[in-house]
């Protein structure tokens, strides 16, 4: 149980040694900031896998020489198709329009490419439960047909983009490792200071008969604030920027990724603070484990 | 002890409160403070411990609140021997002790108030309770209303009265002092043998162990004066013939 006594001394040492705390809450901050950065970049980097995993869409490109009863055919026959929701034409020109539109503002090179650079394109509307198995059996079949040129399902996109997620989260674990070990040393040095600055107190409380415990709970006390707000600041310091960022890059990045690029869920951004805690518990009693033999 | 689930025994009550049984202790090999010492202590007694500087008086009061353990021998203090306490019993040891030293051993930034009141706290007494027990203790030690000063900025002397009010705020059942006048001038010093005698009239026992011969001669008390690792018990104090008789030649 934490008493009144065990609090107040925690508050008046942390009030008293509020600069060696601060510089603690500091570091603490800054490697929380990494491992906060890596989490953010994964959640985005999940939100934009789990989009285009369940894109739900395909183009057919066309050959050139294909004619308008190719495409006609082709239209119906892919009506006809289990899992094919829409099926939609669009030519040439309608692709260097729509491309131009986009890309007119950055870049001007591009948007004067020629129509023929542009090929023709049934997009296809597919059915997000649609199996990959029937979705590759569908694309082999057309790819044989003799005015489809190529079959784009965007699969090996996902696949790449899976590929970096997990990269990501291995990054991320990587950290984590990082910053438990920065936190335990960061706190850990932090205690030590705190103690040999108050080894009068531990002394003095050793001698009118406290426990380990009651000397330690305290310290414990700080360790574990000193955790939670690091983590808590580099939350802060990390949702400013992401702010700052969004305000200038969301339109572009939203079209060019598909998706709004989101903060750190409650949860996680929760579950940060209840490490940097526990970590900052488990580092000062680790610190404090020789120091009350008095 | 104050902890457990020690019963009332009159046997218990009638015991000594402290003996010390061929007590061997050293710090490094062949050079032994105390050589078989022995020494009994009754309920209620006001005991000076003198001797030259290195003779053990600071190490009998250490072994004592097991600041060091005993290499052989007992020291029984209330019944119990203190040197096989485990770890995890020393804390109850010492809630039964009130240790008075020469360097006063305050927490300076801590207030008067508070470096009293911690000896309570440990306990867990409601701040209640621990609020009038510390203003009667400054109180009686002559700091009634300097509660709220810091200890860092108070006098030797009454820095060395806050530390008594420490020992005494829990009723211990007997105060160590470990030279506790040795940094304060003579009059403060008596002064403060005085606050022990006050404490000790109210039926503690005190063990005050001190150089000071002038102390011991303002007294006619009971003087055990550690030479060479033995006790040499002189009852009526040193301003009698009995004490030049008991001194080695």
């Amino acid at each position: 149980m934490i008493s009144v006594s065990t609090t107040r001394r925690a508050h008046r040492g942390m009030v008293r040694e509020w600069r060696l705390h601060a510089l603690s809450i500091f570091s603490l901050a800054v490697a929380f900031v990494c491992l906060g950065s890596a989490l953010l970049v994964v959640t985005n980097l999940r939100a934009v896998e789990e989009r285009w995993a369940h894109a739900g869409r395909a183009s057919v490109y066309l050959k050139e020489g294909a004619t308008q009863d190719d495409v006609d055919a082709l239209r119906a026959a892919l009506t006809r198709v289990p899992g094919v929701n829409a099926v939609h034409y669009v030519s040439s020109g309608e692709a260097r329009v729509e491309f131009g539109q986009r890309e007119l503002d950055s870049n001007s090179v591009l948007a004067a490419l020629p129509v023929e650079a542009f090929p023709a394109s049934i997009e296809l509307d597919v059915a997000p439960d649609m199996p990959d198995a029937d979705l590759a059996d569908m694309v082999g079949k057309m790819k044989a047909l003799p005015s489809v040129d190529d079959v784009e399902t965007y699969q090996s996109w996902t696949e790449r983009l899976a590929r970096l997620v997990r990269g990501g989260v291995a990054a991320s674990a990587l950290l984590a490792v990082v910053v438990l070990a920065a936190v335990l040393a960061v706190v850990g040095s932090t205690m030590r200071l705190a103690l040999q600055r108050r080894r009068i107190e531990v002394e003095v409380l050793k001698l009118v008969g406290a426990t380990d415990g009651f000397v330690k709970k305290p310290f414990v006390i700080e360790g574990s604030l000193q955790g939670a707000l690091g983590a808590a600041g580099a939350i802060a310091l990390l949702a400013v920027l992401f702010l700052l960022v969004r305000g200038r890059l969301d339109g572009e990045l939203a079209a060019l990724i598909g998706v709004e690029p989101t903060f750190l869920p409650w949860p996680v951004a929760l579950g940060m603070v209840a490490l940097g805690a526990l970590l900052g518990a488990t580092a000062a009693l680790a610190s404090l484990r020789k120091m009350v033999a008095i | 002890m104050r902890a457990g689930n020690a019963r009332f025994s009159r046997e218990a009550a009638q015991r000594p409160i402290l003996v010390f049984e061929d007590v061997f202790k050293s710090y490094r090999e062949g050079t032994p403070v105390l050589r078989g010492m022995n020494l009994v202590i009754e309920r209620g007694e006001f005991v000076f411990v003198t001797g030259p500087s290195g003779s053990g008086k600071s190490t009998v009061l250490r072994l004592l609140y097991r600041g060091e353990t005993v290499d052989d021998g007992r020291i029984l203090f209330l019944g119990r021997d203190v040197a096989r306490l485990r770890e995890d019993a020393i804390p109850f040891l010492r809630r039964n002790l009130g240790i008075v030293f020469q360097d006063f051993k305050l927490v300076p930034s801590w207030s008067a108030y508070e470096n009293v009141a911690v000896a309570l706290e440990v306990l867990g007494l409601p701040q209640r309770l621990i609020r009038a027990r510390v203003g009667e203790a400054l109180e009686r030690v002559g700091l009634a209303g300097r509660g709220e000063d810091a200890a860092g900025v108070l006098s030797g002397g009454e820095q060395q009265r806050v530390a008594i009010a420490r020992a005494i705020v829990g009723e211990p059942a007997l105060i160590l002092a470990d030279e506790p006048t040795g940094n304060l001038d003579p009059q403060l010093g008596i002064d403060v043998l005085g606050l022990f005698e006050e404490i000790h009239e109210n039926g503690t026992t005190v063990l005050f162990a001190t150089h000071d011969r002038t102390l011991l001669e303002v007294r006619p008390r009971r003087v055990v004066v550690l030479d060479e690792g033995k006790a040499i018990d002189v009852p009526n104090g040193i301003a009698t013939e009995e004490f030049d008789n008991s001194l080695p030649h």
